[in-house]
């Protein structure tokens, strides 16, 4: 009688103890011949990146472990695991993110020879990450609407566009845009902007997938957003749409280029294995891959840009420190004080 | 009412039960490793919160947003409470008033809106009517998604009602409105104001409607302060509001709830009482149930379909067999641990009244409030401590059990004080054992209500999103995950046969919900197996 009332309480125990935990166990030898499988933080979401890891798995005989999220909230994960992270490489949608994590000092420092395979400025200063691929912040908008373009980024402030455009405030690329802008143009002038903006009622969004699907529906005309996000749509309705991507006059910072990138956690026993997965990334023919699929642009140089888009060089890019996107802190407080988060 | 004299004699007779029982010391163990296991998203919002400075704390309080964080937050409460009680209360009602054959699958069209997770209601609506945003929108899309609660439990009273009240009423000269304020609301108030708690503070800790239409309440600017931020001092801050809200209308309803106490009579259930028979008013009153299951459920199930039409893409059979089972798998196990704390919980306060019991309750009903992404990050904080439970299924399934724990509490606390005491006390008297009369006499009386606290809790953890992003295992994807990582494409259309799934998933215990004849019937055969023994 008594052993069948405590029932409930023996399956608790029996869970608690019994729940798999496949991150246990971790290779000891860091050679690349013994590890069987690494584990990965992906930012990047699985319709994406997963050829990429398949073919990796196929080519190396290392299985991967694969846990999709949001970058930052992934980030957000790391830095609350520590030093007990399961994960061996953090794979992220931007550069902000993995910033914050190296800060905290649990990415180790990459060997040159991945380092030295990109232009030092799509690289982190201390070499705790590498960019993987580059995305261009552009502005989307409808041909048949738009006649006048806009040159630069605060023309979005003029009233010609008021009510207009759309804006993603607490997507990180928009809020990775506001970092730089003040890392470029000072506190005064980028809160100024940002109010101008705020004043001039542009729409708001969850994500910018959703202020492209809003051009085509003919809500708005125009939206600060991201190369690739026309094709993305595009491909997910599974037909053309009516949005095209504008670029800024050369060098406007409205034309940043930020990127996704990767880095090695400290705790992770299995660096090298990790690095060689960096190192695939970062291989000529995956990069051509990431542009004819994922239609983002290639940080080696001489690789062409997405078809119907300006190559790398020729976008007019400003130069913007990508390792200070990390101090979030302040475009947060930004974002609270003109009430947008 | 003799019922209740009775009840009250034995009360007072039960109280100075044997505290050295195996029963109470395991109930009384069980309720502290929860208060424990239960206190750990406080410590954690606490202790993230104590480095802000003043001057933070008021950058952050003191500003415009706060008053529309405030405005929209209470709005959406008010606005939902009122259409979830009006709709959920008055659709019980109408069902109970009404007498027709089919009342079976009314029940059901009533309750199936459950099955579906927030966002993918929103999702759809937004899909249709470009223009669908705003708090209305979000306050229009929770009440149709809370109200199966309050319908339920509506419903549930409704059967409970005294029908000789009604008649002696009746006979003395009470019109058909008299009778329903006078003698039947009285009797259903207690169990509307616990279910529209529940609501209110599923309200509180809503992220996928209020994100999608554009809403800034609490667990929606907590959320995008994680994201924008690797600094999490704001977001706590936020979360300490947020948990004190919720405990000041727990605080508030418990006040009300006193009042209220309505008489347990131990009349039959009744699953009608005719009240309304006009063949008019019968069809009118039905076509505002199908008119609402219109608009719940075939709109969402329209896009859904047209969605997986119009671009159909090979669907990764393999991928949604293994997200449908672990989804099963870890709710399963989510809400087994629910009863597992729910019912020594709900022992002890009834059997004690002790205050750390009532206590616990408390901080178990503010847990339901928070936003998966606190609890998730706060069990990240303190479960990657331990490696070998860091990630698990265990870990898991017990986060789902305390976030949803506070389903299961009210039903099994309920059900279990509606046993008449005199029952355990002639139990005891015979000198059987506490546990044995807990096992014999109170587990299969309280049986439904433990019953409607599983499938509640195993419901909701189907749907479970935030906190499931972050402690599944590696590689171990559910329902849930599969849609939201298709859906951040914008590709609904690959998430559409997920989101059919889940949904189809969703629909068993929802269906069993549906059918309280069903669930009474089948305690009372156990109750009578039970006397046969």
């Amino acid at each position: 009688m008594l052993k069948r009332s405590i029932i409930p309480v023996l399956a608790f125990a029996l869970l608690a103890s019994a729940g798999c935990s496949p991150n246990t166990g971790g290779n000891t030898e860091d050679s690349l011949e013994n590890v069987s499988e690494l584990t990965i933080y992906s930012g990047r979401s699985e319709a994406f990146i997963a050829p990429f890891f398949a073919e990796f798995e196929a080519e190396s005989g290392i299985k991967l472990n694969i846990r999709y999220g949001d970058s930052a909230e992934l980030a957000a994960q790391i830095l609350e695991e520590g030093s007990n992270s399961p994960a061996d490489l953090f794979l992220s949608q931007d550069a902000g993110a993995l910033g914050a994590v190296a800060e905290a000092n649990l990415l180790i420092e990459l060997p040159g020879d991945l380092t030295s395979t990109l232009p030092a400025r799509f690289l982190s200063p201390t070499d705790q990450w590498v960019g993987i691929t580059g995305r261009a912040r552009v502005f989307a908008y409808n041909p048949e609407q738009v006649s006048q373009l806009p040159k630069s980024f605060q023309d979005f402030t003029r009233s010609e566009y008021k009510g207009r455009f759309g804006i993603a405030p607490t997507n990180s690329s928009f809020q990775a845009f506001i970092t730089a802008l003040r890392d470029n143009i000072g506190e005064v002038k980028a809160e100024r902007w940002l109010r101008g903006i705020v004043a001039n009622s542009p729409r708001y969004y969850e994500k910018n997938s959703m202020i492209v699907e809003a051009i085509d529906k003919g809500d708005i005309d125009l939206g600060l957003t991201n190369h690739y996000y026309i094709f993305e749509v595009a491909k997910a309705l599974g037909r053309d749409i009516s949005v095209k991507d504008g670029f800024f006059a050369q060098g406007d910072l409205g034309n940043m280029i930020n990127v996704s990138g990767a880095g090695v956690l400290a705790s992770s026993k299995k660096a090298s294995a990790a690095n060689s997965l960096i190192s695939f990334l970062l291989r000529r023919d995956t990069q051509e891959k990431f542009v004819a699929n994922t239609k983002e642009y290639s940080l080696l140089e001489g690789v062409a840009g997405p078809e119907g888009l300006p190559d790398l060089e020729q976008i007019g890019a400003p130069t913007v420190d990508l390792d200070a996107l990390k101090d979030l802190k302040w475009t947060q407080d930004l974002l609270i004080k003109v009430g947008l988060l | 009412m003799p019922s209740l004299d009775i009840a009250a004699e034995s009360r007072i007779e039960a109280a100075p039960m044997k505290k050295t029982s195996l029963l109470h010391r395991g109930s009384l163990a069980l309720t502290a490793l929860l208060l424990a296991l239960a206190g750990i998203p406080f410590f954690y919002l606490f202790q993230r919160a104590s480095g802000a400075s003043g001057s933070e704390i008021s950058a952050l309080l003191f500003r415009e947003k706060t008053l529309s964080i405030f405005f929209n937050t209470f709005s959406l409460i008010f606005l939902v409470s009122l259409g979830a009680v009006l709709i959920g209360a008055g659709f019980a009602t109408l069902l109970y008033a009404v007498k027709i054959t089919r009342s079976a699958l009314f029940l059901l069209l009533a309750t199936l809106p459950l099955a579906i997770p927030s966002y993918v209601f929103t999702y759809s609506w937004i899909a249709i009517f470009p223009w669908f945003r705003g708090i209305w929108a979000a306050a229009l899309v929770l009440t149709f998604s809370t109200m199966p609660y309050i319908f339920l439990a509506t419903y549930a009273a409704l059967r409970r009602v005294d029908l000789v009240q009604i008649e002696v009423a009746r006979s003395l000269g009470f019109n058909r409105l008299e009778v329903f304020t006078k003698i039947v609301l009285p009797q259903i108030r207690g169990a509307i104001g616990a279910s529209l708690l529940l609501v209110i503070l599923y309200v509180l800790s809503d992220f996928g409607a209020v994100s999608l239409l554009g809403v800034d309440t609490f667990t929606r600017t907590i959320q995008n302060l994680y994201k924008a931020s690797f600094d999490r001092q704001s977001a706590a801050i936020l979360g300490l509001i947020l948990m004190f809200i919720a405990a000041t209308i727990i605080l508030i309803e418990e006040r009300v709830h006193k009042k209220n106490i309505a008489s347990n009579s131990s009349v039959r259930v009744q699953s009608s009482a005719s009240l309304i028979t006009k063949p008019m008013a019968k069809l009118a009153s039905l076509s505002l149930i199908v008119i609402y299951s219109f608009l719940a459920l075939a709109l969402p199930a329209y896009v859904l379909t047209t969605r997986m039409i119009a671009n159909f893409q090979e669907i990764d059979y393999p991928a949604l067999a293994s997200a449908t089972f672990n989804t099963l798998l870890v709710s399963t196990f989510g809400a087994i641990i629910a009863i597992a704390f729910a019912l020594p919980l709900s022992w002890t306060i009834i059997a004690t009244r002790s205050r750390f019991a009532l206590f616990t309750e408390k901080v178990v009903l503010i847990t339901h409030a928070l936003p998966g992404v606190v609890l998730g990050l706060s069990l990240v904080a303190f479960g990657s401590k331990i490696s070998w439970l860091y990630q698990s299924v265990g870990l898991l399934s017990f986060a789902y059990a305390l976030l949803f724990l506070a389903k299961a509490v009210g039903n099994t606390r309920a059900s279990m004080e509606k046993i008449p005491p005199i029952l355990k006390e002639v139990s005891l008297t015979l000198g059987v054992s506490p546990l044995s009369t807990f096992r014999k006499i109170t587990l299969p009386l309280a049986a439904p209500g433990i019953w409607v606290g599983f499938l509640l809790v195993l419901l909701t953890a189907m749907k479970e999103l935030p906190a499931t992003l972050m402690l599944r295992p590696t590689g171990f994807e559910t329902l849930a995950v599969e849609i939201w990582s298709a859906s951040t494409l914008s590709q609904f259309n690959q998430a559409a046969p997920y989101a059919f799934t889940l949904i189809a998933l969703a629909a068993i215990p929802t269906f069993i919900l549906s059918r309280p004849d069903r669930i009474q019937q089948e305690s009372n055969h156990v109750e009578k197996e039970r006397w046969r023994e």
